[in-house]
C-alpha cells in the first residue's frame, strides 16, 4: 500500500475526489508540482517541473491497451498562481486508453491555467479524453487550454469537456483535430457561463483530411444573468466521402446575457458532405410551459433545462 | 369542480377571438369530453383551462373548486392539482425520465417512479434512467407523459388528445387505462378528443366549433349533435355499433 503525501491528499481535494490510488494509473499537479505520479504497465511518462507548471510527454505503446480510465488531475491550490500545463500523448498504432482529466481551481481569485497540448492517434488507436473542469465561485481565472490533435488512418479520438459547475471566469479553448483516412472523431462541449464575469470562448476544429473520415462536433452552452458564451464549430473536408455535422445550441437567460453561434463549414471533395445546425436564443417554451404544468416555476424550469443540457 | 364562464380569449399576433363566451362545467369524478373537428378550438380550451400565457384575456372567468383561478399561472394552477397531458409531449435533452417525473413531485421515491411508469406499461428498468429525448418513440414519450401526470395526483387531469394517431387496439387499451387512473387517483379527466369511442369511458361533453360552445351535457346526447353537425354519419354509425359491443363487454365482464 503506497502511503499518500499530505501534498497529494491536498491535491487529490482540490480535484474533487477521495482518491485511495486504487486508480493504476494517475497524474498529479498543483501548480507546478507533481504530488503523484504512476503509469500502468505499457504506458511511459516523463515529467519535468518547470517555473509555472510542468512538461510531461506519455506513451501508449503499441498494441496496449488499458482497461481502467487514467486520472489526470491538474489544479491550482493558491489563489493568484499561474500554471502553464504543456503535454505531449503519444498513442501507438493499435493502442486503446481513456483518460479523465480534472481541472481544478477552486480558490482562484486572479489565477491563470494555459495548456499547450499534442495528442498523437495511431492507426486504429482510441483516445477518449474526458475533460471536466471547476474553476470555484469567484470567477477570478483565465483558462486558456489549446489542444491539437492527429489522429492516423482509422484512428478514434472521442472528447467530452465539461465546465457547467461554480463559476467559470474567462476561457478561452481552442481544439483542432486532423482526421486521417477512415479515422474518426467526436468532440462534445458544455460549459454553462453565469454572471457578468464569465467570459467563454471555444472554438473546435475538425479537418477530414483522409477519405472516409467522419466527425461530430457537438457544442452545448448557457449564458445566465449576464454570462457571455461564443461557440465556432469549423469543419473543413477535404477527402473523399469524409462526413461531418456540427451541433450547436446555446441558451439565453436573464438580462446582460449574450450567446453567439458561429459554424464555419467548408467542403473541398465533391463526394464529401458537412452538415451543421444551430439553435441560439430563449428557453424552449415547449419544455418550459410542460414543467410549469408540472409546478415549477420560471426559474426553477429555466435551471432544469439548463442543467440536463449540461449532463 | 370546473366552471368556466363566459371566457373569451384573442390571439396574441392578430387578436382575432380564438375563444367566445365559452361556458361549461365539469362535475367532480367525472370523464368530461371536449368533442369539436380539427380546428374547432378544443386544444385552446385545454390550455385556457391550464392558464398557458399564449393568448390575450379577453373576459370571463375560470372557476375551480368554487376559487376564481382566471389569472394564475399554470404552475400555480398546477400546486392547486389541476395538470395537463400534452398532444405532442416536450423533448429534453439530457432529463432523465425519472428526473422529468420528479419534476411534478419533488419528493416522489424510487417506488412510486417505478411504479408510475409500469401504470403506463413501460418497464421502469429500461426507462428510469433513459434521456427523454429523441431516442424515445412517440408512443413512449405519450406514456411518460402520462406517467408524469399522475405522479402528481392531480385533482384535475386535462388528457389533450391522448388518443391520436393510435390504432383501434392501442386507444382501447388507452381507455382501460384512464379509467384505471382515473380510479387509482380519484380524479376528474377532462378529455380533449375527435374519437367518438370516447364515449366509452365518457360521462359528460361539450362540444366546439369556431371557439363556441355548441352543446354541452351527458355524452351521448352532444355525440349526437357532433354527428349531426359535422356529417359524420358513417362514422357515428360505427360509433354506436361500437357501444354496442363496448356496452356488451362491459355486461359481460359484470
Amino acid at each position: 500500500m503506497v502511503k499518500l503525501s499530505k501534498d497529494f491528499v491536498k491535491t487529490a481535494k482540490i480535484c474533487g475526489i477521495d482518491h485511495k490510488l486504487e486508480q493504476e494509473g494517475h497524474f498529479y499537479v498543483d501548480k507546478n508540482k507533481i504530488t503523484s505520479e504512476q503509469m500502468p504497465k505499457g504506458i511511459s511518462a516523463k515529467t519535468t517541473e518547470t517555473k509555472n507548471g510542468i512538461k510531461a510527454e506519455i506513451t501508449v505503446e503499441k498494441g496496449v491497451k488499458i482497461k481502467e480510465a487514467l486520472f489526470f488531475c491538474f489544479g491550482i491550490s493558491g489563489k493568484d498562481d499561474k500554471q502553464t500545463i504543456e503535454t505531449r500523448l503519444v498513442l501507438e498504432d493499435d493502442s486503446e486508453v481513456e483518460i479523465l482529466a480534472h481541472c481544478s481551481f477552486p480558490n482562484a481569485v486572479n489565477a491563470s491555467h494555459k495548456m499547450e497540448a499534442k495528442y498523437e492517434i495511431g492507426k486504429n488507436a482510441k483516445l477518449v479524453y474526458k475533460e471536466h473542469h471547476y474553476h470555484g465561485t469567484s470567477s477570478g481565472i483565465l483558462v486558456m487550454p489549446k489542444l491539437k490533435v492527429d489522429v492516423a488512418e482509422g484512428g478514434v479520438f472521442l472528447s467530452d469537456f465539461i465546465l457547467s459547475k461554480g463559476s467559470v471566469g474567462q476561457v478561452g479553448i481552442e481544439v483542432e483535430v486532423v482526421l486521417g483516412k477512415n479515422a474518426k472523431s467526436e468532440i462534445n462541449s458544455k460549459v454553462f457561463g453565469k454572471g457578468n464575469k464569465d467570459i467563454i470562448s471555444i472554438i473546435d476544429k475538425v479537418t477530414l483530411e483522409g477519405e472516409n473520415s467522419k466527425s461530430l462536433v457537438t457544442m452545448r452552452a448557457a449564458a445566465k444573468d449576464g454570462g457571455r458564451v461564443f461557440m465556432q464549430g469549423e469543419t473543413y473536408a477535404l477527402g473523399a466521402n469524409s462526413i461531418g455535422h456540427i451541433d450547436c445550441q446555446e441558451i439565453v437567460s436573464g438580462e446582460g446575457s449574450v450567446a453567439k453561434a458561429v459554424p464555419i463549414v467548408e467542403v473541398s471533395s465533391d463526394k464529401a458532405r458537412v452538415t451543421h445546425e444551430a439553435s441560439v436564443g430563449k428557453i424552449n417554451q415547449k419544455e418550459l410551459e410542460t414543467l410549469m404544468t408540472r409546478g415549477m416555476d420560471e426559474e426553477e424550469a429555466t435551471e432544469l433545462i439548463i442543467e440536463a443540457m449540461m449532463r | 369542480m370546473l366552471e368556466v364562464k363566459n371566457f373569451s380569449i384573442a390571439s396574441k399576433e392578430d387578436k382575432s377571438i380564438l375563444l367566445d363566451k365559452v361556458s361549461f362545467g365539469v362535475e367532480k369524478g367525472e370523464i368530461h369530453c371536449v368533442l369539436g373537428t380539427n380546428g374547432s378550438g378544443k386544444t385552446t380550451v385545454a390550455y385556457a383551462v391550464m392558464g398557458l400565457e399564449r393568448y390575450d384575456y379577453v373576459s370571463g372567468k375560470v372557476l375551480f373548486e368554487g376559487q376564481d383561478i382566471t389569472k394564475l399561472k399554470p404552475h400555480e394552477r398546477a400546486k392547486k392539482g389541476i395538470t395537463i397531458a400534452f398532444q405532442e409531449p416536450a423533448r429534453f435533452e439530457g432529463l432523465l425520465v425519472s428526473d422529468f417525473l420528479r419534476a411534478g413531485k419533488k419528493d416522489a421515491t424510487a417506488l412510486e417512479i417505478k411504479k408510475s411508469l409500469e401504470i403506463v406499461g413501460l418497464k421502469p428498468e429500461d426507462f428510469m434512467n433513459r434521456s427523454l429525448d429523441d431516442k424515445l418513440s412517440g408512443g413512449e414519450r405519450k406514456r411518460i407523459e402520462l406517467a408524469s401526470v399522475m405522479i402528481m395526483k392531480p385533482k384535475l387531469m386535462i388528457l389533450d388528445e391522448p388518443d391520436a394517431s393510435l390504432d383501434i387496439i392501442v386507444y382501447n387499451e388507452l381507455y382501460d387505462l384512464m379509467l384505471r387512473i382515473k380510479e387509482e387517483l380519484n380524479c376528474t379527466i377532462l378529455l380533449i378528443t375527435h374519437r367518438e369511442e370516447a364515449g366509452l369511458i365518457a360521462n359528460g361533453a361539450t362540444l366546439i366549433s369556431k371557439g363556441k360552445v355548441v352543446a354541452t351535457g351527458p355524452f351521448r346526447q352532444v355525440m349526437r349533435k357532433y354527428c349531426e353537425r359535422e356529417g359524420r354519419r358513417a362514422s357515428c354509425m360505427a360509433f354506436k355499433n361500437k357501444m354496442r359491443v363496448g356496452l356488451a363487454n362491459a355486461d359481460s365482464k359484470n
